[in-house]
């Protein structure tokens, strides 16, 4: 199947303060296919964002290309249909707020866009129902947790029906209570709606949870494959300024003292079955 | 030398709609070479309770003394009580303002009252201790740096007015396990050069673990459990659950290869813990 986007050779550079320029991304090939969820992890500074904002046309490459469904993403004409496709939804959820009421909030993206009002209802209906808010359509969204008011911006980008939607950093400003409610609203759309999902986070923990693990370090893909690939690489994992989930690290650490378990433990309970002969 | 919270309680927009009572009789004694963690679930009082510790907000009823001295008070003895509380809220480099990062961090002292070479050891040695090179980045913009760095600025801003009691609000939200980890080995080599006290408010279980002697568990504006780090965690579980608050990671993992039947000992809550006891558990050396 073609892919939903696919960057290939992609570079991206600006100017800083002092007038250097700067290779914010370097040579990025990567093919994103419908229904993928892929987390994007790396060290702040590491090229994760300005990569993801390639996705929906908010940046543009200063080199090689970005296609969106096979759009190329630099050219102007293009740039409605790519951002109906790919949605973005940022850290801060008072940043991205901007009615009185949640619904209202979330139909303004239709409005905007010119949709008829007799279908703004049934979406608005449907997207607060796709991230479990249905309840709050009422209410105002300032008196709402933070993890309810992030669902809020999820359900604005789900009544665009986008194909995509990129995350970055969703969890970063929100307490344990409200990061558990944004995961698993992103794995149900996905799982459930289909949506494709692009996952950019410092979390180990939320992004063993994708199908496949992208790593970037300045501004280079280092590292690519499955959870269980990227994440059982401890020692590359802390050279790049991350970490392996704990599971994965408390193996590394059994192993390096020569004990020997088995390759590519990432979670709790593969752990518990490499050392406990009960399970 | 110590922060001391006697009886306090906060109501938020007394007397409207939205009237709420963010604190409920708190009494605490933080001492100096003390490192307290304040967890606690959202809006259970943390941060307002902090706010109380250096007279940003003055306590509805009950009183805040810092070295003996009421901070809620009038005059220069109070300003100067106040002035040995720093405060480094979340996301504070969102308030960056000076046209460098020299201008940024020297603010603080000037304001109090410093001559210029004081100030200017202040600042170089904020400026050291957040591990930012004094020559690189003093004249640089603070705004054209990564985030991490702002966030060192920031801190260094708060440093540098060389504080008795430093309050951190979630100083790790948002940066990468590196700029985590450096933030918290700094953090660790002032407190115990300066022998001060440090008040973290985190929603990191691994952060509490890792760093504090004493935790202080908030919910409902009440103070539920004062006690020693390990004893907290281990003592405690069902209640913290109750109260919304989870465990280290490394505890929980811990209990789940308990469940499977093997024996570990001892207070497991961080990684290095967790590895030494499967080692010993299984007879295993050299971990």
């Amino acid at each position: 199947m073609d892919s939903i986007i696919s960057v290939q050779n992609l570079t991206h550079t600006y100017t800083d303060g002092q007038n250097n320029s700067v290779k914010a991304l370097d040579g990025i090939n990567l093919s994103i296919a419908p229904g993928e969820f892929v987390a994007i992890i790396g060290t702040n500074g590491s090229g994760k964002s300005t990569l993801a904002r390639h996705f929906n046309a908010l940046l543009t490459p200063t080199e090689g290309i970005c296609l969106v469904n096979g759009l190329d993403t630099s050219k102007e004409e293009n740039m409605w249909q790519v951002r109906q496709t790919v949605g973005m939804v940022f850290q801060n959820p008072d940043n991205q707020i901007v009615a009185a009421i949640v619904e209202e909030d979330v139909a303004f993206g239709l409005e905007n866009i010119g949709v008829p009002s007799e279908q703004i209802r049934p979406r608005v209906e449907a997207a607060l129902a796709a991230v479990n808010m249905s309840a709050y359509a009422q209410q105002a969204p300032h008196r709402l947790s933070g993890g309810q008011k992030q669902r809020i911006a999820i359900a604005g980008v789900m009544a665009l029906e986008p194909k995509c939607i990129v995350f970055d950093e969703p969890t970063a400003m929100l307490d344990p209570k409200g990061r558990k409610e944004i995961v698993s609203t992103v794995v149900k759309l996905n799982k459930e709606k289909h949506i494709t999902i692009v996952y950019i986070t410092h979390k180990m923990e939320e992004a063993i949870l994708a199908d496949r693990i992208v790593a970037m370090e300045k501004g280079k893909i280092v590292m690519m494959g499955t959870p269980a690939e990227v994440f059982s690489q401890v020692e590359l994992m802390n050279k790049l300024g991350l970490e392996a989930p704990l599971a994965a690290e408390v193996a590394f650490h059994l192993n390096k003292a020569g004990h020997k378990l088995p390759a590519n433990i990432i979670t709790h309970k593969e752990l518990c079955k490499a050392l406990c002969p009960s399970m | 030398m110590s922060i001391d919270v006697k009886n306090i309680s906060y109501t938020y927009m007394a007397k409207t709609p939205f009237e709420c009572q963010a604190l409920d009789q708190v009494s605490v004694t933080i001492n100096k070479g003390e490192f307290v963690a304040i967890i606690g679930h959202t809006g259970s009082g943390k941060s307002t309770l902090a706010e109380h510790l250096n007279g940003l907000l003055h306590p509805t009823t009950g009183a805040v003394y810092v070295d003996g001295i009421d901070v809620n008070g009038k005059g220069a003895d109070a300003k100067k009580a106040r002035h040995q509380v720093g405060m480094v809220f979340q996301y504070p480099e969102h308030q960056l303002f000076a046209e460098t990062v020299y201008e940024d961090i020297a603010f603080g002292p000037r304001n109090s009252g410093k001559d210029p070479d004081t100030v200017d050891a202040a600042v170089r040695s904020a400026m050291e201790f957040v591990n930012l090179d004094f020559a690189t980045f003093a004249q640089r913009s603070p705004f054209a740096l990564s985030g991490g760095q702002m966030r060192r600025v920031a801190i260094a801003g708060v440093v540098a007015m060389e504080p008795d009691y430093l309050i951190m609000d979630e100083p790790s939200a948002g940066l990468d396990p590196r700029s985590r980890n450096m933030i918290f080995a700094q953090l660790m080599t002032i407190f115990k050069k300066r022998k001060m006290a440090v008040i973290l408010i985190t929603h990191s279980m691994e952060e509490a673990a890792l760093y504090a002697d004493r935790l202080l568990v908030m919910s409902g504006g009440k103070l539920c459990i004062d006690g020693k780090t390990s004893d907290v965690f281990i003592n405690d579980e069902k209640t913290l659950e109750k109260l919304a608050v989870d465990v280290p990671e490394s505890f929980k993992l811990a209990e789940e290869l308990q469940q499977q039947g093997l024996p570990l000992k001892g207070a497991i809550l961080t990684e290095a813990q967790l590895v030494k006891a499967i080692a010993k558990a299984k007879g295993w050396s050299g971990c």
